[in-house]
């Protein structure tokens, strides 16, 4: 077993207050950009919740997972196609689309909900400004 | 040509990607995220959704590899991709706190695939920690299922020809339960 402590920068993000911190801003601004968003959530890389969104109360940690996974797929396939690095993930449904992006240079994951009232520019636009911002927040 | 589907399944670390690495033909499809959770297992990354490779054996037999995510916050893709399989090889690492404790939990998660087809177990790491042993194992499942007699062999996942008995047995194992009881249409074929 390997006891030595890891150093303080390689704090997992979702035990790191910092990060917790920008993400609840992060989250709560976005909020603020759109009555649209019915979910959202920050995440790990590999699949744990930093911060979800006040007031829902979908499964946070399960929804992390799965983005999680969803976000790994389909950096595959963009990786099999050779199609470039792939900028966001898009789940449009009946009832709500799933936006997901990255936050620039960080293995943090930015997964959001928005109800059909929103077009998916508007929804897209949103996300990225908000990824930019948790990135601005924890440079 | 036959063509079987087999799960990689067990705990995080117990080297289910570098098993399908090592028996792989193809370019393996893998989706490795950075690891944030070096406690459980001190590694850099860790799969979250799948690992997929494809072997032939016998020149005649294909067999498409699949893993899992060894962490239970990842069981959804579990149920996904057992959905598809008819054989199970679930590693466990042996320098796991209560390993023998935590293959029988591990079984128990998979017990559809288990109950619909075949599984082989395998014990790694066994170079790290020399305890339990093989018996130790054989014993614990025979006791949880008296009536089953499960195949446990260490094996090392970086080592392909190890790796590939070990696959060798398993299909066997499939075939076997083929014959007596052919598989009814999968859900899914293909990816
Ligand atoms: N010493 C030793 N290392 C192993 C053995 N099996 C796997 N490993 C290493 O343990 C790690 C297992 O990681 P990985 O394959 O990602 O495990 P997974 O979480 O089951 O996919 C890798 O660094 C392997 O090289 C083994 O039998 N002995
Ligand atoms: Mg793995």
């Amino acid at each position: 077993m390997n006891l030595t402590p890891a150093p303080v920068a390689a704090i997992a993000s979702h035990l790191n207050p910092v990060h917790i911190e920008a993400g609840n801003r992060t989250l709560a601004e976005m909020q603020d950009l759109a009555s649209s968003l019915t979910f959202a959530s920050l995440l790990t890389d590999d699949g744990f919740e930093i911060v979800h969104l006040n007031g829902t109360h979908a499964d946070g940690g399960r929804f992390a997972s799965m983005s999680s996974s969803v976000q790994a797929l389909s950096d595959a396939v963009a990786h099999e196609l050779k199609i470039g690095t792939n900028e966001y993930v898009i789940i449009a449904s009946e009832l709500g689309h799933v936006i997901q992006l990255r936050v620039q240079g960080h293995p943090i994951v930015l997964a959001a909900l928005f109800d059909t009232h929103e077009t998916l520019g508007k929804g897209l636009s949103i996300a990225r400004i908000a990824a930019r911002r948790m990135a601005e927040l924890i440079a | 040509m036959s063509e079987h589907v087999v799960l990689f399944a067990g705990p995080m670390g117990s080297g289910k990607t570098t098993a399908i690495r090592s028996l792989s033909e193809i370019a393996v499809v893998s989706t490795e995220a950075t690891n944030t959770d070096r406690e459980t297992a001190d590694k850099e990354t860790t799969t979250v959704a799948l690992d997929y490779g494809e072997i032939t054996i016998d020149d005649v037999t294909k067999v498409r590899l699949y893993g899992v995510p060894g962490q239970k916050r990842f069981d959804f893709m579990w149920s996904i991709l057992a959905g598809r399989a008819r054989g199970l090889l679930l590693l466990i690492n042996n320098d796991a706190p209560d390993s023998v404790a935590l293959l029988l939990e591990y079984l128990n998660d998979f017990r559809e695939l288990h109950a619909r087809g075949a599984v082989v177990i395998g014990v790694t790491k066994s170079d790290v920690s020399e305890t339990p042993s093989v018996a130790d194992y054989s014993a614990a499942l025979t006791a949880a299922s008296p009536d089953q007699l499960i195949p446990v062999f260490t094996v090392d996942p970086r080592n392909a020809e190890e790796m590939r008995t070990l696959l060798l047995t398993l299909v066997a194992s499939v075939e076997m339960r083929e014959l007596l009881a052919p598989a009814p249409t999968p859900i899914s074929e293909n990816i």
